[in-house]
């Protein structure tokens, strides 16, 4: 748990694009220890690491390979443990690639990101959609499911594979998709839980305390 | 499918919320902070802030406002009032706001709209429409800009048409004869415009009473319904219209309730 005396330094990933500034604000409601790192020398001493995301996947992969963000994520992430949540098209560059772009993703988690498709639904998918728990998780303990959290996208994880085994919460739109996911220290939601009101802010709250 | 959003709308006159009649201003409400704190408490889906003073290095000021607005608005929140290029759009974007309403510029130049797509993508675009009942143009309303003050050649439903085909992410639509009128949307003007367009469009102008919200979505087809007069005085007004649209059978956002520790959140503040 934080407490006053030692709360977590929580280092928000940019690369670049999106509106970070939206992240921020609203985990500086938790913490006064927040950094922006803008290269990956700047990930170093983490306790947090947050990755938003708005914009396009092959720019936002370019952007984080060039800023070194990619080793230094690695490295804390995957071999540090440090705790992550990919946010958005955060929760897109955890997968092998995206079919929006060419790029490849960080390809933590097999699979990958579709563009949504089904009959009649306008895309992007934007706006308060409801998503269900099909599994307890970390993340979402706090949280009476089923909810709304706010979506603004156009590509998705579907819900199947690994990512369909992880899925701590999906959603419905076209076709199933998954919300959010968790795997050890990875934590990732397609939604937007600094949009989300005060579900979003008790999944953050949430996250800076596991 | 998404559900349908309750906005509340801020006109903003430097700082200040003020409430319109009929696109002219009546008197100032208060704080611009305060209103979004009582807003962010009351399950509001999304806010809107329009910036509606006569000032003309109005930016500046705005953009201090929009960055205090963005730190304690955990919902969407949407910026406009004189956005004559994606520059000053890109302004707004960096400074906290999630998408940019356009109007009089966007009826002026309509290259605009692309200008900002371009850029930001659609989901960023909101085109805002403000109509008049006029029996000349083929949908019965014409489009008027400058708050109401000056009349375009353009038919309202072609102008929404062409506006969603340049790239809108959503319409909002208001209509000079009911703007803070209190005797609910214009529905005639708002059924026009969504049979017209695939995408959402939100309903603006003339709520009066809550039960204007559902007439607003049940009747006018608009997917969002805005407010921003009976927002101000009385309390609970976001969550009783919330309850309001449930109960009418309306897909809405649940009001969760969670008890949330923000030791750093922003405090109400004069401005």
């Amino acid at each position: 748990m934080m407490t006053a005396a030692s709360p977590p330094s929580v280092v928000v990933v940019d690369y670049g694009l999106a509106n970070i500034q939206s992240v921020v604000n609203a985990l500086e409601c938790f913490t006064p220890n927040i950094r922006i790192a803008e290269t990956g020398d700047d990930l170093a001493g983490a306790a947090r690491i947050v990755l938003p995301g708005v914009g396009h996947f092959d720019v936002g992969m370019k952007g984080l390979r060039e800023r070194g963000h990619v080793t230094a994520l690695e490295a804390q992430v995957l071999d540090a443990g440090v705790p992550l949540l990919g946010i958005c098209l955060g929760l897109q560059f955890l997968f092998e690639g995206s079919d929006e772009g060419v790029e490849p993703g960080l390809g933590w988690i097999s699979g990958r990101i579709k563009r949504i498709e089904g009959n009649s639904v306008k895309v992007p998918h934007m706006g308060w959609s409801e998503v269900t728990c099909p599994r307890p998780s970390r993340l979402f303990a706090e949280i009476k499911a089923p909810i709304e959290f706010y979506f603004v996208h156009s590509f998705c994880a579907p819900n199947s594979g690994e990512a369909a085994s992880l899925a701590s919460a999906t959603c419905a739109y076209g076709t199933e998709f998954v919300a959010a996911f968790e795997r050890g220290n990875i934590f990732a939601t397609q939604f937007h839980p600094e949009k989300s009101q005060l579900a979003g802010m008790k999944l953050l709250e949430t996250f800076l305390s596991i | 499918m998404p559900k349908h959003r309750l906005i509340a709308t801020l006109l903003i006159d430097s700082g200040n919320v003020v409430q319109t009649r009929l696109f002219k201003r009546t008197n100032m409400v208060g704080s611009a902070f305060t209103a979004v704190d009582f807003f962010n408490g009351w399950t509001v889906d999304e806010i809107i802030a329009l910036e509606i003073s006569s000032n003309s290095d109005f930016l500046p000021r705005m953009q201090e406002i929009v960055a205090e607005l963005s730190r304690r608005c955990f919902v969407p929140l949407s910026v406009g009032g004189k956005i004559t290029s994606a520059e000053m759009a890109a302004r707004y974007l960096r400074t906290g706001a999630d998408k940019v309403v356009v109007n009089t510029a966007a009826s002026d130049r309509s290259e605009l709209m692309s200008e900002i797509t371009d850029r930001f993508g659609r989901q960023c675009l909101v085109v805002s429409i403000d109509g008049r009942p006029d029996p000349a143009m083929p949908s019965g309303y014409r489009v008027v800009v400058d708050n109401a003050r000056r009349h375009t050649e353009r038919d309202v439903v072609a102008w929404a048409q062409e506006a969603a085909t340049r790239g809108a992410g959503e319409l909002m639509v208001n209509s000079t004869t009911h703007d803070g009128n209190k005797q609910g949307y214009d529905l005639e003007l708002i059924r026009k415009v969504s049979a017209a367009v695939s995408i959402p469009v939100i309903a603006m102008g003339g709520v009066g009473q809550l039960s204007d919200f559902i007439d607003g979505i049940s009747v006018g087809g608009a997917d969002a319904v805005a407010a921003g007069n009976i927002f101000h005085y009385f309390e609970h007004s976001t969550k009783k219209a919330k309850e309001t649209m449930a109960a009418a059978g309306l897909p809405v956002r649940s009001i969760g309730f969670y008890k949330v520790n923000m030791p750093r959140r922003p405090k109400y503040r004069p401005f």
